[in-house]
């Protein structure tokens, strides 16, 4: 879904595939991992500790800690990390 | 110890930055640092690496920013790009998390700078995937090339609310509506004063010619009622309000939308002085508890000098100039700039801030805190994202005697959560408030470490058990 | 004019809050003072760890009645602290470790706490979170933890369902002796009691000055630290042999890093600065510990203040030569132990007999000198050579 990614007056950075909880997401280096995954559709990044309903990424600037997800193993804001070839990312569930 | 450099500044954005640069100029060590990989805030951003921006599209606010990393690049202050800040000690140590793992950096000057973060008051279905901040829709159009959602609605108050819409309709999204807390007769009132400020004015209405051109729904004196959906924005109910945010009973509209970019306002991210345990004020004009500071960002802490919007929120213009005033203090209290000319360079400054704060004013009335609205919520609406604390449980918890902010926090686990209290402090705080009698009576978080939460894993780095500075046991 | 009140109390955390439960249950007209908020000091920011593998070797008598009391909150106390009993676990990396880790269990054994030291096997069966290195354990089937910030909370609704008159956010600014009592000095004036206590943690030096008695008190500033919620990574409490490290997960998923590594403060400023080598220090144990906490995020770290007497170990009794005062604080492991020193103490003041030996201040007051008699300074001889043992 690049429905949402403008096509004019952005010359986007090299194509990067990435993965989410095991399957290819493909996006833009320049990109951060919360925009990215909002590009492909993939809004619901984990699930609440207590009422367990889906969360998104909500403020993008690294306040929220709405978009944590494990990157590479380590749970990271997903607003505040590029994305890479070969990340490997877990959306977190519910803790 | 030995110092390595005579002043820290924390935040790069206009205020950060120009209070690095006057110290530089008067011969001062200077490090800057900022979680971004590149000087200019969130107003002025740069645009990642990778992603480069047709000039069509740039406005003033790229022009600034590129201003700002060029005049911080031929200047001699050192940089450090992709700092986590995560702990303020010692009168001050700064230690913060780079990509090599943790360094320290000392001087006898600090400049916090670190921004505003954005007011939302909850409604039902805030929480829901989809619903984002106005602020971030603003990084996702400006710094990421995307629009928020297929059909997003936006919401809240202030000019945000147009360079968003705006932004989406350039970009070639849909907006499904524009809902504005304030109503014509609020902003006719704000225009005098707006006028102050002709670059943004103009900029404003350029903004409203546009919607109109896309025949974008405006409503004002509306608020968003709820948000629905499986798992995610389907729909936004909006309602008219007063000018308090009091729902009046009139009819309600549903927008078949699955973005919603809300936002009521800034508040100071006042989060260094709070760590510092500097003086604070609760102050409404200026987005809620703020720094005690002199007219050049001096705190009540030795040597601690707060600026920007995360001081008092004014906007980028404002927040620069007031960067500038306090580099310029750091400068004379350092002794390197002789009280003549500081007074001399410092009235120049100060009286160009002075005719912008008529602007922020206006602005900040209209993006002003709405207690009715909080007072409004409904028991089950959840407060703190974090930890799904929802208003009943704020309410028990009163009710079973927490007076200030940090007992409810105890009581509920309120603003436990990862975000710090961030999201929800303003909330708990008006809701507290209602019983206690006064934002001042209920206080503010306490400033703790970590600033923001960081990755054991990169806080740790590599290390083997031998060298770990373990202390003496305790006796037996 | 006859007092008020039979009972006065300074200072609301576990300690007033449990001698003023027991002694208002008990029938007598009870004040309580606190400047804060009840149990907002050291009784809600600790680790909330109820473990003897880091209580003095004297206290183990108390501390397992504690965790009994502990356990049983419910009961006593009527409102839940989140007390969770579990396995404990103390760990040596090394033969040092190892070496004071036999001679440190086997005297809190002899003291009557049920540490049983196993192979590393054994304790990666009880705790399979554990990383490599481990040479030996102390494991103890008495341990657990509380939620320390629920405690105020808890102690609060029972001190009114009990009848206390519960005063907080009321600053005590000295107390006075006169005929039949004591004065206790507020903002608004003076209030009356027969009886007092002083119960102020870090403070008590200050509360005993009012009263002519010299008590010096020293001042830990213990550094802790959380992560934000985590998959679960443990299931017990984990410490280390030196007793430099407190460690578990909360049922809620937050892990909670302790163990007494210092921080900056004193009693006018509070615990105001956490030492970032310190708490990487302390952090870095915690992941050798258990290394899948390595891919969680701190949350947010803190400094409590703790008490130490000149001996460490409590100041809780009678104070001399003033009748009807009394004095409770200074408990190492305070949090553990806490509730059973103080309802001694409450004992004692409804002129029982206490269940066990209270810790009379006397001994406190005698000059330094004096100092070869308590049975503390040699243990803490003896045990910084434990190669010699």
């Amino acid at each position: 879904m690049t429905a949402l990614r403008i096509a004019d007056g952005f010359q986007r950075g090299a194509a990067v595939t990435f993965e989410v909880d095991g399957s290819p997401v493909r996006a833009h280096r320049g990109e951060t991992l919360a925009a990215a995954l909002m590009a492909a559709g993939i809004v619901r990044l984990r699930h609440s500790p207590r009422d367990g309903v889906a969360r998104g990424a909500y403020c993008f600037m690294g306040v929220c800690q709405e978009c944590v997800v494990r990157v590479d193993g380590v749970l990271r804001q997903s607003c505040q990390v590029g994305v890479e070839d070969g990340l490997r990312i877990e959306l977190r569930g519910s803790v | 110890m030995a110092r390595d450099a005579d002043l820290i500044v924390i935040g790069a954005g206009p205020a950060g930055a120009a209070a690095a640069l006057a110290a530089c100029r008067s011969g001062l060590s200077v490090v800057l640092l900022d979680e971004a990989a590149a000087p200019g805030g969130q107003v002025y951003r740069a645009p990642p690496p990778g992603l480069s921006v047709a000039p069509e599209r740039q406005g003033a606010d790229e022009r600034l920013g590129d201003a700002l990393r060029d005049q911080v690049a031929a200047s001699a202050v050192m940089w450090r790009g992709g700092a986590r800040v995560w702990s303020i000690s010692d009168a001050f140590r700064v230690d913060a998390v780079m990509a090599s793992g943790n360094e320290s950096f000392t001087a006898p000057r600090l400049v916090a700078a670190t921004g505003a973060h954005e007011r939302l008051v909850p409604f039902p279905g805030w929480t829901m995937p989809g619903v984002i901040g106005l602020a971030a829709a603003t990084i996702l159009l400006k710094s990421q090339g995307m629009v928020p959602g297929r059909r997003t609605v936006v919401a809240g108050c202030g000019p945000l609310l147009a360079a968003v819409a705006a932004k989406i309709v350039a970009g070639g999204g849909i907006v499904a509506a524009v809902v504005d807390l304030a109503g014509p007769g609020d902003w006719l009132k704000a225009l005098p004063r707006m006028a102050s400020r002709p670059d943004l004015l103009r900029q404003g209405l350029g903004w409203a010619l546009k919607l109109g051109a896309a025949r974008v729904p405006v409503l004002f004196r509306h608020t968003v009622t709820s948000v629905s959906g499986e798992e995610g924005c389907e729909a936004v109910t909006v309602a008219p309000v007063d000018a308090e945010g009091r729902l009046t009973g009139g009819r309600s509209r549903v927008f078949e939308a699955d973005a919603l970019a809300i936002g009521h306002g800034l508040v100071p991210g006042s989060e260094i002085p709070k760590l510092l345990r500097a003086a604070h004020r609760y102050a409404p004009e200026a987005g809620g508890w703020a720094p005690e500071r002199d007219a050049f960002g001096r705190c009540s802490v030795a040597g601690l000098y707060a600026v920007g919007d995360g001081a008092a929120v004014a906007g980028a213009e404002p927040a620069r100039l007031s960067g500038h005033l306090a580099g310029l203090a750091v400068a004379h209290d350092a002794g390197r700039l002789t009280p003549a000319a500081f007074e001399r360079e410092a009235a120049s400054v100060q009286a160009e801030r002075d005719r912008m704060l008529v602007f922020a004013g206006a602005i900040n009335r209209l993006m002003r805190a709405r207690p009715a609205m909080v007072e409004a919520l409904a028991p089950e609406t959840v407060i703190c994202r974090c930890e799904d604390v929802r208003r009943g449980e704020i309410e028990a918890a009163i009710a079973a005697g927490a007076r200030e902010i940090n007992q409810l926090k105890h009581f509920t686990r309120c603003g436990m959560g990862p975000c710090q209290g961030r999201m929800c402090g303003e909330t708990a705080a008006t809701l507290l408030a209602r019983h206690v009698g006064s934002r001042e009576a209920v206080g503010y978080w306490t400033g703790r470490p970590p600033l923001r939460p960081v990755p054991l894993a990169d806080l740790l780095g590599q290390f083997d058990y031998a060298d770990i500075p373990v202390p003496t046991p305790a006796p037996l | 004019m006859s007092a008020p009140y039979d009972l006065a109390i300074v200072g609301g955390g576990i300690h007033g809050a449990t001698v003023a439960l027991f002694c208002a249950r008990a029938g007598m007209r009870t004040v309580l003072f606190e400047r804060g908020s009840l149990c907002r000091e050291a009784s809600g920011v600790n680790a909330g760890t109820l473990t003897m593998q880091m209580t003095r070797v004297a206290l183990i008598p108390y501390a397992l009645q504690a965790h009994a009391m502990w356990a049983s909150a419910r009961e006593w106390l009527g409102h839940d602290v989140g007390v969770v009993v579990c396995d404990g676990l103390s760990l040596a990396f090394t033969q040092r470790e190892a070496e004071l880790l036999s001679f440190r269990a086997g005297k809190r054994r002899e003291a009557g706490a049920p540490i049983e030291l196993i192979s590393a096997q054994a304790a990666h069966a009880v705790e399979p979170g554990l990383g490599e290195g481990v040479l030996l354990a102390g494991h103890c089937k008495v341990d657990g933890y509380a939620n320390a910030y629920l405690t105020g909370q808890a102690y609060r609704a029972a001190l009114i369902e009990a009848g206390v008159d519960l005063r907080e956010q009321t600053p005590v600014s000295g107390v006075d002796r006169e005929d039949g009592g004591f004065a206790v000095q507020i903002a608004s004036g003076p209030v009356r009691s027969k009886r007092i206590v002083l119960a102020g943690g870090v403070w008590l030096e200050e509360m005993a000055a009012w009263l002519g008695i010299d008590l010096p008190i020293k001042v830990l500033v213990n550094q802790l630290a959380v992560t934000e919620r985590v998959a679960p990574v443990m299931r017990t409490v984990v410490g280390i042999a030196s007793g430099l490290l407190s460690l578990k997960q909360y049922p809620h998923g937050t892990v909670v890093i302790g163990g007494g590594w210092q921080g900056r403060g004193n009693r006018a400023r509070g615990g105001a600065e956490i030492v970032p080598e310190s708490l990487v220090g302390n952090m870095r144990l915690a992941c050798h510990a258990i290394p899948a906490l390595r891919s969680a995020r701190l949350a947010r770290a803190w400094a409590g203040l703790e008490a130490e007497t000149r001996d460490a170990l409590p100041a809780a009794g009678p104070i001399p030569g003033i009748p009807d005062a009394y004095i409770c604080g200074s408990v190492h492991s305070g949090y553990t132990s806490g509730p059973y020193i103080a309802r001694l103490l409450a004992q004692r003041i409804l002129g029982q007999q206490p269940a066990d030996p209270l810790f009379p201040i006397d001994r406190l007051l005698a000059p330094p000198a004096a100092e070869t008699t308590p049975s503390a300074a040699e243990g803490r001889a003896t045990d910084e050579q434990p190669q010699h043992v």
